[in-house]
Formats: C-alpha cells, structure tokens, sequence
C-alpha cells in the first residue's frame, strides 16, 4: 500500500485525495456544478441577454434581423401609451405594495410575538400553501365573486340591497394583487418578527416605553431587512402582474406586462416588447438596490 | 381582553380573505347554477364530469403531470448539486452561479415568459412539453436548492469528514451519507418543485405552443365565456397543489423550523 491511498487522519475537514489527485479532486465539484451551471446559463441567464439584445434589432419584412439600432429604445420610451402603462404600472404596484405592508404587518405581529408556538406553527402552514397554490384560479375566482351577476351582487339583491359596482376599478384591482401579495409578505414579516431580539421588546417595555413608542423605536427599527424584503417582493410582484389587471379590470387601462403580452401576442414587434421587459428589469434592479441600500445601512452601525 | 377580541378578529379576516377564492372555487364546482350565484342552486356532480369528459382538459391535464413530474425530478437533482456545493466548496464562480440558481423566481414570469420564447423558438423544444419543462426546471431550481441548502446546514462538518476518515471517496460519502440525511429535503423539494410548475402558467403559455398545460386551458378558458368547468378543473388543481406543498412542508418540517426559533 502506497501512501497515498492511506486514508488521512489529519486532513478532516476537507474530502480525501493528496498530491497528485487534484484532477479527481476537482471531478466531483465538476460534475455536480457542470450541469446546474449550464442548465441555468442556458434557460436563464441567455435567454435573458438575448432579451437584451433584441432590443437593438430591427424587424424587416416581419422577421427579427440582428442590428445596432436605438430606434425601439427611442419609440418606446418616448411613446405615450408605454409612459402611461409605466406610470400606471408603478402606481398600481406602489399602492399594493403600501397596502399589502400595512394590512399583513398587525397579522405578522400577532402571528410572531403573541400566539403560541403551536398556532404559529399552523398559521405558517397555513400561509405558504396559497404562495404556492393556483394564482389564475384565485383571481377567476374573484371575478365570481365580485362580477355584476356575482356573489356579492346576487347576495345583495336577496337582501333587497341595491346592486354595487365591484369589478373593473381599482378595488378588483387590488384585491386581486392581494391575493398575490399578502401571503407572503405577511410570511416574510413573520419569520422577520421571529428572528427579532425579543429581550429589545421587553427592556423597552420595562423601562416605561408605550406601545406606540415600542412599535416605532423598537420593533420596526429591528426588523428593517426584513420590511424592505417584503417591501420589495410585494412591489415586484405586483409591478410584473399580468392575471389580475386583464381579469379584474379588463386590461383598462393597461400596464406593462399587458403591454408586453399584447406586443408578443400579436406578432411581430419583438424588438418593442423586449424594450419594456428591459425596461421593466431595470426598475426593478434600481428598486432592489435602493431598498438593500436603505436596509443595509442600519447592519453597519 | 379587547385586544385580544380585535386580533383574533383581524387573524379571522385575514385567513379569509385568503382562503375565500379557494373554497368559492371548490364549494361552486358542486353548484348547479351554470354561474356562479347566490342563492346556492343545489349539489351537482355535473361540471366535474364534463371536465372529465373534455378532450381539451384532459390532454392539458396529461401535459401537466408529464410537466411537473418532469421538472420535479430535474429541480431536485439539479438543486442538490447547487445545495451540496455551495456547502461544501469554494471556487472561483461561485457567486454568479449561486444568483443564477437563485435569482429566477424575482423575475416577473412575464418577461421570463418572453424571453423563454425568444430563445427556445428557433429550438425543436418550442411548443413541446419538453420545453417547459426546462423552462421550469430553471425556475424551481431555486426553491429545490433553498429547502435542500437549509437541510444541509444541519449536517454537521463531522459525519461527512468520519466517512473520508474511515476511507470513503467523496463520492461514497457524498451517496452513503449526504444524500441520506438530506432525504426528508429531498422529497420536500420534489413537492415543493411540482406544485411551482403545475402552478406555472405565464411560461407555460409562452413556450408551450398548442402543448397547455391546465393553468393555460384555464387562462383560455377566462378569455372565452362563462363556464362552469373552469371550478370543476380548479378543484382538481387546488387540492393536488394543497396536497404537494403540505408534503413539501411535512417533509421540510417548516412549521416545525419555526417553533425552534421561537
């Protein structure tokens, strides 16, 4: 037995294999990083620089033709359809995002900080399965319930109430992007108030601070990572919606990613559709980042 | 105590809300009013059977289980190799392929959607399922490696260092102990997997041609008229992803994770 093949007593914390087996050392991490890396590559990271780059194309004769042209950019950008979309579109996912924040917060507070464990537990439970569960159902859903002849409405008329105007405006619309919204960022606010130091809470208390001023100076403050986590994840979710703007309020007025289907649907204007997506990617990245920047600030002191 | 009335109150709304669009689909899918109205307009088994009788359904449910399956086993296997090297190893890379693992869900599924097309429409794949299910495999991925990473944060640096000790390759250590321990995460991602792509229905529309997939004949479904089916299919859908991703959660021990912090 060559020395080599001993097994080796000393070197415990990382894998096996001395001089001269570096390759073999190396097939593993290779083989299992080769494919995922690829895999990703290919069905993500090019398809997503290709949506880039399309966007420099021109179309001739209906077909995509490689380019260098800053013509879409300038059509887009400058269009007025798209700068309504985009204002709308922002609006919209600012007004979800406020809301979704403001109603999931007291939820995330007595989920975290006043049920038991074991209710906790449940509500956790409770709360994932909707983040994972059929999106375009639930919206269908709200349609039947809110629509004119809907449950709402035929529920009024047995009590001889007057019919209400539910669907098609921004209350839909909201409820709608709810449903996409809350489970999760009541979640994410959850495990934030979870992981908080609850001795912070106590001392607070305990050196006659209010609720108020516990609220405020305290919990919000330690919590901040995780407001701008569910912060931006509400924002993103509702900024790139599709189902519930066509469904809740017939596409009127449209937002971006209606935009984007319609442009792709309809055929040939690649080159256009793609200029919103970047767009969109953009202000996305540019929210991630100002948010991180707002949160990261408060770990360095 | 008030407060305690009013926040019970509130916890009772909130669940409501968010469980409201789920039992309408499921309570209306038994009613006999081809609309959905109040008053309720007695049990019927009726919408359930012509779904069940539908060509269009049933071939779209035939995608959608060749579909998640599919990108379940993919998801899995590909997310244990990004868990298992983000955990063990150190390379040069590694942070650029560990956001390209993580990053694809925070996209909006849209211009995911879009972009897919583009790429895969001058491939064979285009219109297949085969196509979306790479497309969802790139998605899962991220949830697979996330649950399988926690798991692994949990496996001490000695079990896998007494293995090479006692002479096993990394390989042997990685097949007779990692994996192993890793199995409840394993099985958990696999659930967790197939409930995101038999969920999935922007990508699925864009890539899959004629191929749908369920969401997508339901999608089609709303832009047409009115019909009872869509609750009959919605039921079906609802309970298999209530039943995946409690399983993923059982085997993810989530709740469980939870009262350990607390």
């Amino acid at each position: 037995m060559t020395e080599a093949s001993l097994p080796e007593i000393s070197a415990a914390s990382s894998p096996p294999g001395g001089r001269g087996t570096r390759r073999a050392r190396a097939a593993l991490p290779l083989l299992l990083g080769l494919p995922v890396a690829l895999w990703q590559v290919a069905f993500f990271v090019l398809p997503l620089a290709f949506l880039v780059v399309v966007t420099f194309w021109k179309v001739r004769n209906f077909r995509l033709a490689p380019a260098f042209d800053l013509a879409n950019w300038e059509k887009v950008l400058t269009s007025t359809p798209f700068q309504r979309a985009l204002v709308y579109t922002a609006e919209v996912a600012l007004v979800a995002t406020v809301l979704s924040m403001l109603l999931a917060f007291p939820a995330a507070h007595a989920i975290a900080l006043r049920l038991s464990a074991r209710a906790r537990g449940r509500w956790i439970a409770f709360l994932i399965i909707p983040v994972f569960s059929s999106y375009i159902l639930k919206v269908y859903a709200w349609q039947v319930v809110l629509s004119p002849g809907g449950l709402v409405n035929t529920g009024l008329a047995l009590l001889g109430l007057p019919a209400a105007d539910l669907l098609g405006g921004t209350l839909s619309l909201n409820i709608g992007l709810l449903t996409l919204t809350l489970p999760v960022v009541t979640l994410i606010l959850t495990f934030a108030l979870m992981g908080m130091d609850h001795s912070l809470i106590e001392a607070a208390r305990n050196l006659g601070a209010s609720k108020v001023q516990v609220l405020t100076q305290v919990t919000l403050p330690a919590i901040k990572p995780g407001l701008g986590l569910a912060g931006v994840t509400a924002f993103l979710l509702s900024f790139g919606d599709y189902a519930s703007p066509v469904f809740l309020t017939g596409s009127n007025p449209p937002t971006l990613a209606i935009l984007i289907v319609d442009t792709v649907k309809s055929g040939s204007q690649w080159p256009r559709a793609s200029v919103i997506g970047v767009s969109m990617l953009a202000i996305l990245a540019l929210a991630f980042v100002l948010v991180q920047a707002l949160t990261q600030k408060r770990k360095t002191r | 105590m008030t407060g305690r009335i009013l926040r019970n109150l509130y916890l009772a709304a909130l669940a409501l809300f968010i469980a409201m669009p789920m039992l309408v689909i499921v309570v209306f899918s038994f009613d006999a009013n081809r609309f959905p109205a109040l008053p309720w307009g007695g049990f019927t088994l009726n919408w359930h059977r012509e779904a069940l009788a539908d060509a269009m359904i049933l071939s779209a449910m035939k995608n959608s289980v060749i579909v998640s399956l599919g990108t379940a086993v993919l998801a899995t296997v590909l997310g244990f190799s990004a868990a298992y090297l983000d955990y063990r190893y150190m390379f040069f890379g590694k942070r650029p392929l560990m956001l390209a693992v993580a990053v694809p869900p925070a996209v909006p599924v849209t211009i995911l959607g879009m972009a897919m097309l583009a790429a895969l429409s001058r491939t064979p794949m285009f219109g297949t399922p085969a196509g979306i299910i790479v497309c969802h495999v790139a998605i899962a991925v991220s949830f697979s490696m996330a649950l399988i990473r926690l798991r692994l944060g949990e496996l001490g640096p000695d079990l896998e260092a007494a293995a090479w000790n006692l002479g096993a390759s990394p390989l042997a250590a990685l097949w007779h102990v990692v994996i192993p321990f890793c199995k409840p995460s394993l099985i958990a991602a696999f659930c967790l997997s197939a409930a995101v792509s038999f969920d999935e229905f922007m990508v699925a529309w864009f890539v899959g041609g004629v191929n749908e997939t369920l969401p997508v004949r339901v999608l089609n479904l709303l832009q047409g008229q009115v019909n009872p089916k869509i609750n009959a299919i919605g039921t079906l859908v609802l309970a298999i992803s209530l039943i995946l991703v409690t399983l993923a959660q059982r085997f993810a021990r989530l709740g469980g994770a939870g009262k350990e912090t607390a």
